[in-house]
């Protein structure tokens, strides 16, 4: 393999943030340690090859906030596009930030784990950092999409959100426009208060010969109420890593996942959702539809440590594969050290049913509307759980 | 309106169809019997283009054109209809949004255009009325969680909304309780002019007595070994097939 982790980082800038020095050194210190980019030989990189991203060739994408204000409508709006930030004026409790003004405070629940999260520590350009204060409920989506454009770039960002207790927000994140042989490292940081609630629809929808890493990791307090949706729709190449911290008791926790392949996409889900206090529950359901040559990856944790009693964790995921040469890897696991939980977890892949095609068909409907419609039907679920209608919108037209 | 001559169909090199023939006018009810395995749901699948099968040879006339170079959906939009023996559930896909779909594909393909949502939905309320099918029902995903007999009117509701030109109901009677068998009947007879016909394909007499049958047909082995009126159904409730097999 070409180039190690220290060469891919020196193409970069060194980080803009303002991170604390500890996380700064284990981040140097994991470079330097591991080296070059892991191989299909370690587990969390066993079905997704690296090799193309190491050998990319790129520039920093640097970062500027214009001052210009965008007019709030019906969301919020925080829009990256030609290297700037433009941002919405901001409302009563909610609070939005640039250039790694991020809640240090925050910082000491996090660790870094992996390349992915070294990097993103070590070269991360800005982000954005929106806090909502105690018990605010903020009505109206915040809406934050990033524009890719150009070629060999490196986008890497590193996004906060945190709800104070009692807070409530609902959250679109969007990654689109073209982009050619670039690389983007996007995490968010979620910090759930009390009784908190926040729910998160991510579309990623990027054209060209893009490689796209995201993190999301959330950190949940008591009785707090997370939901993310994650839609991945032909894209070239992505990896989602969200990793759920159920730190308090009363959490609920859903992760759903919808991702569309074509042509030679690769779409790789990693979630860990981590129950380390007990009467908690997680609901997670990805589903996968293949076509062409695209390959896909669901890799599913759940772990329940020995004091986290009472646990209700659901994983299920499915996959519809329409080619020959579509491949899926699925791989559910379940953690459990405590002995009073219920549990359960589920993967199946198969074609499209060929009875209910034939059926449709026997009412004169088109195969390819007919095939159209059992996709959508077999997606209903994850789409119904989406609430931002721009994603609703975008997931409509490509279903038809 | 069909004309069926010297059909031979298989299955996984295996003949089911050996030679049947068969002709259906406008206005009539035909009546298939016979015992298990002598190919009712063979004709029933190979008439709606069930890919599974394979005509070896022999001809299909539909409205004087060929039915077997059409596509399954191309059959259905010419007014071919198939009430399924079983049918399936398709989750996530709603009764009225997939007939809403099939009703204007098929317009289309008579150059008729499309129903609007109102006068759609007033057609729903009417022919759901007809087989005592919930209106909750109809805008539920396709036959997912309903009863036997709520799948088999969902399916004479479908045949309703479509109103096809010819009807084939394969078993539509089987797993269907008196009051069920009643409705669907019901509903049939309806639909029923001088411009359809109706196959229906059934084991037993029970489903004749209320939908009247034209002709009786009794299918074994593949062919067509005797037609009748409606006494004959009688008879062969009464004697069963060994008559028939013992009389060949």
């Amino acid at each position: 393999m070409s180039g190690t982790l220290i060469d891919f980082c020196k193409q970069l800038e060194p980080t803009q943030l303002k991170l604390p020095s500890a996380l700064l050194q284990a981040a140097r210190d994991g470079v330097e340690f591991q080296h070059h980019f892991p191989t299909t030989r370690e587990e969390p990189w066993k079905y997704t090859r690296l090799g193309r991203v190491a050998a990319l060739k790129l520039s920093p994408v640097k970062i500027n906030q214009s001052a210009e204000r965008l007019l709030t409508a019906e969301t919020i709006d925080i829009i990256f596009e030609h290297e700037t930030w433009y941002c919405a004026e901001p409302t009563a409790g909610l609070h939005i930030n640039f250039s790694g003004d991020l809640d240090t405070t925050a910082w000491n629940a996090c660790t870094l784990q992996g390349h992915v999260q070294h990097i993103n520590a070590l070269t991360a350009q800005g982000g954005v950092a929106i806090r909502v204060d105690a018990n605010t409920k903020i009505t109206k989506p915040i809406r934050i999409i990033h524009r890719l454009q150009g070629e060999h770039t490196g986008l890497i960002l590193h996004h906060q959100l945190v709800l104070g207790n009692h807070a409530s927000a609902q959250l679109e994140v969007f990654f689109e426009g073209t982009s050619q042989d670039s690389y983007a490292n996007v995490l968010f940081d979620f910090f759930i208060g009390a009784g908190a609630n926040l729910h998160a629809d991510m579309l990623q929808q990027t054209n060209g010969t893009h490689y796209g890493f995201h993190t999301q990791r959330i950190y949940q307090q008591k009785d707090s109420t997370f939901a993310l949706q994650t839609i991945t729709s032909n894209t070239h190449f992505t990896r989602n890593d969200v990793e759920v911290f159920s730190q308090e008791e009363g959490t609920h926790t859903q992760l759903y996942g919808a991702f569309i392949g074509t042509e030679n996409n690769h779409i790789d889900n990693h979630t860990y959702v981590h129950h380390t206090a007990p009467n908690c529950t997680s609901d997670e359901n990805y589903k996968g539809v293949l076509s062409d040559k695209a390959t896909g990856v669901f890799n599913g944790k759940v772990k329940v440590y020995q004091d986290a009693q009472k646990i209700n964790a659901y994983q299920s995921n499915k996959n519809i594969l329409l080619s020959d040469s579509a491949t899926i890897n699925a791989k559910p696991e379940l953690e459990i050290y405590a002995d009073d939980v219920k549990c359960s977890h589920g993967s199946t892949t198969g074609q499209l049913d060929q009875q209910a095609l034939f059926f449709l068909r026997a009412r004169g409907i088109s195969e390819s509307k007919a095939t159209d419609m059992l996709i959508k039907g077999f997606m209903a679920e994850i789409v119904g759980a989406v609430k931002s209608s721009h994603i609703q919108e975008a997931l409509q037209t490509l279903l038809d | 309106m069909l004309k069926i001559t010297d059909l031979h169909a298989s299955i996984n090199g295996t003949e089911i169809l050996k030679g049947l023939s068969l002709e259906i006018k406008a206005g009539e009810i035909h009546a298939i019997m016979g015992p298990n395995g002598a190919g009712k749901s063979t004709l029933a699948s190979v008439l709606a283009g069930k890919e599974d099968y394979e005509v070896t040879s022999g001809t299909i006339t539909f409205e004087d054109q060929d039915l077997l170079e059409m596509s399954i959906e191309e059959r259905a939009r010419e007014g071919v209809f198939l009430a399924f023996q079983y049918p399936v559930e398709i989750p996530g896909v709603s009764n009225v949004n997939f007939l809403k779909t099939a009703i204007n594909e098929i317009r289309e393909h008579k150059g008729i255009p499309a129903l609007s949502a109102k006068d759609f939905l007033r057609l729903v309320k009417e022919k759901s009325a007809l087989v005592d099918l919930d209106a909750s029902l109809a805008s539920r995903a396709v036959n997912e969680g309903f009863s036997g007999g709520e799948k088999k009117r969902n399916e004479i509701f479908q045949m309703a909304m479509l109103e096809p030109k010819l009807a084939v109901l394969d078993e539509t009677d089987s797993g269907l309780d008196i009051d069920a068998l009643r409705i669907v009947a019901r509903g049939v007879n309806t639909l029923k002019s001088a411009n359809n016909a109706t196959l229906v394909i059934t084991h037993y007499q029970r489903l004749l007595d209320h939908i009247i049958p034209d002709f009786v047909h009794v299918l074994y082995d593949g062919k067509i070994v005797k037609t009748g009126g409606k006494e004959l159904a009688l008879a062969l409730e009464e004697k069963g097939y060994d008559w028939i097999k013992s009389a060949e």
